[in-house]
């Protein structure tokens, strides 16, 4: 613990203009001459940019002209400049842990900005509360944990087998983790891809076939992530395999099965008698109980839906040879140990049924857009016809409704805007001028939201091609209950006129939300989430790819809505700063750990139970039971300080002195 | 301010008023007012236009509940409370029900109602309604063909209210009488003959 004893405190305080941001509101001069007058401090000062080099310096030489033991920089926030002015203490030769910051920029002159006076007297406030803090601080020493040299990656969509490609390329073994059978995401349901109209699967096979064949990828098809344990550079991470009911050829041969194992020849689909709804095809096609989603599938093994199949053991006889077939299988739990992790978890669709004004799921002829995807597709469950479901007919009339569910303040709907639904939707009114002669898309929307690199230029190349654009959002639709057609009520709001268009079917670009596992899965990973739901990141602008926890990563629509050009890029920035702390060997950790006094700890061990990341323990030590603290472990959130009985335990940098001095402070007024 | 031109012939002058909007033309007031009567805060429209999709009235006149909303956070106080259509509203709520912004602008309308009214501007038949509720309870009284259809279904011939009960009608006029309405009716009425 501490070095050097705090026998008498010599504090510096610095106070920052931050140009006119602080010092437009409060007065500086008046904050440093107060400062002087508080107990300790030996010398205060004041700068325009104490962040710049020339301020920095000012710390250095202050703690060597004055021989001082602690620095407060009264300015930003600890966010944004601690690790700036711990170098700057350290390079006065103080240990950097005896720097102090007073937050009087982001929680005092930016929300105070008409109120200079109580501004001017809040950051003395905050001034004398870190300068009592400072005065009791010690030297810290961070801790060095190895890393771990492997990687995961949990979701195979184009963002996860991203992800998993630059780990495996910069020779880091990453396992990636899916909880479908097979990798591609939402990417593999798509017909095109706006701006440039490549067909999808075309750009996203070769990738999935990568991931299948490079060598530092461990790819874990149908698994899911049960656990997770340890920090940065050490997790544990326990995954359910869940039983598939079909081996692989590796699989096989474990089991002494040689050249047996799932081809992917199909023959069990053939002859298996239970047929079910496709998931991947939306329901639109059928799929038997032993079943792939589609051909491109990777890997190309087959699942059994044990929740369907009857056992008749058909599919294990049309097998034959290969013996690939194994009814009796049951869930695995394998344990992998990885340095790192990156999130990238996808979205869903938005149940829009929920609105109920645009008749989903009640009109046959309103389907959504990936639906659309589906039905236009030449793969897809009509061989790329786009048909009503109602009668088969070829649609000629077709609206698209934007915003369907974004944008939107009620209890039903998500309030922010989906992102890529005005660029899908105006290369689904593309399609259909291509693929249907004479057939018109009418898009109405509120604002086409065509930010991308080309996208601008798209929006006017689809308006060029005929599409009828309708300023207004939809307001309902009703149905003909004998044609089945549709009528579309909205306002052209430019016009100012009420529009009741009548059309053949009805596309809902829906809202997208986050999938249906994220809660669950960003828990055990200790990530937060924003309001929405989406998984947060630890910056919006300068760490848009970390999260609060060390060591774990986001990618791709999980951290809110994303096309694949920007899920591609936030993967490739996930994966580099993943392989950031594999590469350096060992991360140090900030030394907040709890430790404990042993003269004064009870034994009692009620702590142990307190912690909530299994740091505590109970140890024999010279004939006594104390309890002893994992520090790579203990994130310093302090449960166990304020609960042990007997104050035996130490919070490293928030020990219980500094806080009542904090408090003592405030409360007295400096006069301690 | 508008800037004015004289023409001699009043209808040329009136066809080419000039229409810009102006800064002055707004009175920022109006929209607090109408926010702290309607108790919805009109300002966060965002002119998608899903009320006037929705809003029986639209289609058969020129009742745009939208562009009210336009008034309200511009400020246009004038134009707002001087247009007919502002009394065209049925009250029905759809568009409250589907305002993606969550607003009630059905809310809004009747906050500039009232403004309206304070201004003595309301339609005759409006004010006629307020006579009759003073007079019967209702603005729409039971009526002959009214009660045959009831006496069909089964139902006595006048509903649970005043009808039946008429010793309850002075305390509706009691209500009406404390908010001056029926006096500013009958005035305003009086006035216009
Ligand atoms: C109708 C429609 C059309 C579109 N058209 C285009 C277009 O033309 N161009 C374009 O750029 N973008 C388009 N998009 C957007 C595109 O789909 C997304 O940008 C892209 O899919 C995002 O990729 P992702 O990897 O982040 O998520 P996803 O594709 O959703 O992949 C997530 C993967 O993670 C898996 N997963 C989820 N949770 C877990 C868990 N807990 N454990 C394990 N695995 C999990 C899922 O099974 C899935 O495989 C369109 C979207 C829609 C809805
Ligand atoms: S055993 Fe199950 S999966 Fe195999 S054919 Fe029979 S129902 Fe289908
Ligand atoms: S991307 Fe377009 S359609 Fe989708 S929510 Fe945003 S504005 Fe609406
Ligand atoms: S529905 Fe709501 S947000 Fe849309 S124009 Fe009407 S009042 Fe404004
Ligand atoms: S409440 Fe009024 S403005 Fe709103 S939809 Fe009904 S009639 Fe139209």
């Amino acid at each position: 613990m501490a070095e050097v004893k705090n026998k008498e405190a010599r504090i510096g305080v610095f106070v920052c203009h931050c140009g006119t941001n602080i010092a437009g509101t409060i007065d500086i001069e008046a904050v440093k001459e107060y400062a002087k007058t508080i107990p300790n401090v030996v010398v205060a000062d004041n700068y325009a940019y104490m962040c710049s080099t020339p301020g920095q310096n000012k710390i250095a030489d202050a703690i060597k002209e004055h021989n001082l033991t602690g620095v407060v920089v009264a300015a930003c926030t600890p966010r944004l400049h601690e690790p700036t002015f711990r170098n700057a203490t350290a390079a006065g030769g103080l240990n950097p842990f005896r720097f102090e910051m007073a937050n009087i920029r982001d929680q005092n002159s930016w929300v105070h900005m008409h109120q200079p006076v109580e501004a001017t007297e809040k950051a003395k406030d905050a001034v004398r509360i870190a300068v009592a803090k400072a005065s009791l601080l010690e030297d810290l020493v961070p801790k060095s944990v190895p890393v771990e040299k492997t990687a995961m990656v949990v979701g195979g969509g184009v963002g996860g087998m991203q992800a998993a490609l630059d780990l495996a390329d910069a020779g880091i073994k990453t396992y990636l983790v899916e909880k479908s059978p097979t990798i591609g995401g939402r990417m593999s349901q798509l017909d095109k891809t706006f701006p440039t109209l490549d067909c999808s699967q075309c750009i996203l096979t070769p990738k999935m076939v990568d991931v299948y064949r490079n060598e530092n990828i461990e790819l874990l098809t149908y698994t899911e992530v049960e656990a997770v344990e340890g920090y940065i550079g050490n997790f544990d991470v326990t995954l359910r395999k869940k039983a598939r009911g079909v081996l692989t050829p590796k699989e096989a041969e474990a089991r002494g099965i040689v050249g047996g194992g799932c081809t992917g020849c199909g023959d069990c689909a053939n002859v298996c008698p239970v047929i079910k709804p496709n998931p991947f095809e939306l329901g639109m096609a059928p799929r038997k109980a032993i079943y792939i989603y589609h051909p491109q599938v990777s890997p190309l093994i087959y699942t059994v839906d044990f929740d369907a199949c009857v056992k008749c053991g058909l599919c294990v006889e049309a097998c034959g040879e290969k013996k690939a077939v194994d009814l009796e299988a049951k869930d695995e739990f394998i344990t992998v140990k990885v340095g790192t992790a990156i999130l990238a978890l996808g979205y869903d669709i938005f149940p829009i049924e929920k609105k109920f004004e645009f008749g989903y799921k009640n009109f046959d002829n309103v389907i959504t857009s990936l639906e659309f995807e589906r039905l236009i597709c030449a793969s897809g469950p009509t061989g790329g016809h786009l048909v009503r479901p109602s009668d088969g007919e070829t649609p000629k009339r077709i609206a698209f409704v934007l915003c369907a569910g974004s944008r939107d303040n009620t209890d039903t709907g998500k309030p922010y805007c989906s992102r890529f639904c005005c660029m899908y939707s105006l290369k689904h009114a593309h399609q259909i001028i291509e693929k249907i002669p004479g057939a018109v898309p009418y898009i109405f929307y509120m604002d086409i939201r065509s930010f991308g690199k080309m996208y601008e230029e798209f929006y006017y190349r689809i308006q060029n091609e005929g599409a009828k654009f309708i300023r207004g959002r939809v307001a309902n639709i009703t149905e003909d209950p004998v044609t089945k057609n549709l009528h579309v009520n909205a306002e052209d709001t430019l016009l100012g006129r009420p529009v009741d268009l009548e059309v053949d079917m009805v596309v809902l670009a829906a809202a997208i939300q986050p999938s249906a596992e994220t809660e669950k899965t960003r828990r055990l990973f200790g990530v937060s989430c924003s309001q929405d739901g989406w998984l947060l990141e630890a910056h919006p602008k300068l760490n848009p790819c970390g999260t609060t926890t060390a060591g774990v990563y986001l990618a791709g629509a999980c951290q809110g809505p994303k096309d694949i050009p920007d899920t591609v890029a936030q993967a490739e920035g996930a994966a580099s700063a993943a392989s950031i702390p594999i590469h350096k060997g060992e991360v140090e950790l900030e030394p907040y750990f709890a430790q404990c006094i042993e003269e004064k700890c009870a034994g009692c061990g009620m702590c142990v139970y307190q912690c909530p990341y299994q740091a505590l323990s109970l140890v024999e030590k010279n004939g006594r039971t104390v309890m002893q603290v994992t520090e790579a472990k203990c994130k310093g959130c302090g449960t166990c300080g304020g609960f042990c009985p007997g104050g035996a335990i130490w919070m490293q940098h928030f020990a219980s002195p500094q806080i009542i001095a904090q408090i003592d402070a405030f409360l007295l007024g400096g006069e301690q | 301010m508008a800037v004015k031109k004289d023409y001699m012939d009043q209808k040329l002058a009136e066809k080419l008023r000039d229409r810009k909007y102006y800064a002055p033309d707004s009175n920022p007031e109006f929209l607090k007012e109408v926010e702290k009567i309607g108790q919805t805060p009109a300002h966060m429209c965002y002119q998608c236009g899903t009320c006037t999709g929705s809003c029986p009235s639209a289609p058969r006149s020129s009742y745009r509940i939208r562009l009210f909303m336009r008034k309200a956070v511009l400020g246009l106080e004038e134009e707002a409370l001087t247009d007919p259509d502002l009394w065209l509203c049925t009250t029905c709520y759809s568009c409250t029900d589907r305002c993606p912004r969550d607003l009630a602008p059905t809310d809004t309308i009747m906050a500039m109602r009232n403004l309206a009214f304070r201004r003595d501007i309301v339609p005759r038949n409006f004010l006629q309604t307020v006579q009759l509720i003073y007079k019967s309870g209702h603005g729409v009284p039971n009526n002959d063909a009214n009660r045959a259809a009831r006496k069909r279904l089964g139902l006595d011939e006048e509903p649970e209210t005043t009808h039946k009960y008429p010793e309850y009608l002075p305390g509706i006029q009691k209500i009406l009488d404390h908010y001056r309405l029926k006096e500013n009716a009958d005035r305003i009425l009086a006035e216009g003959e």
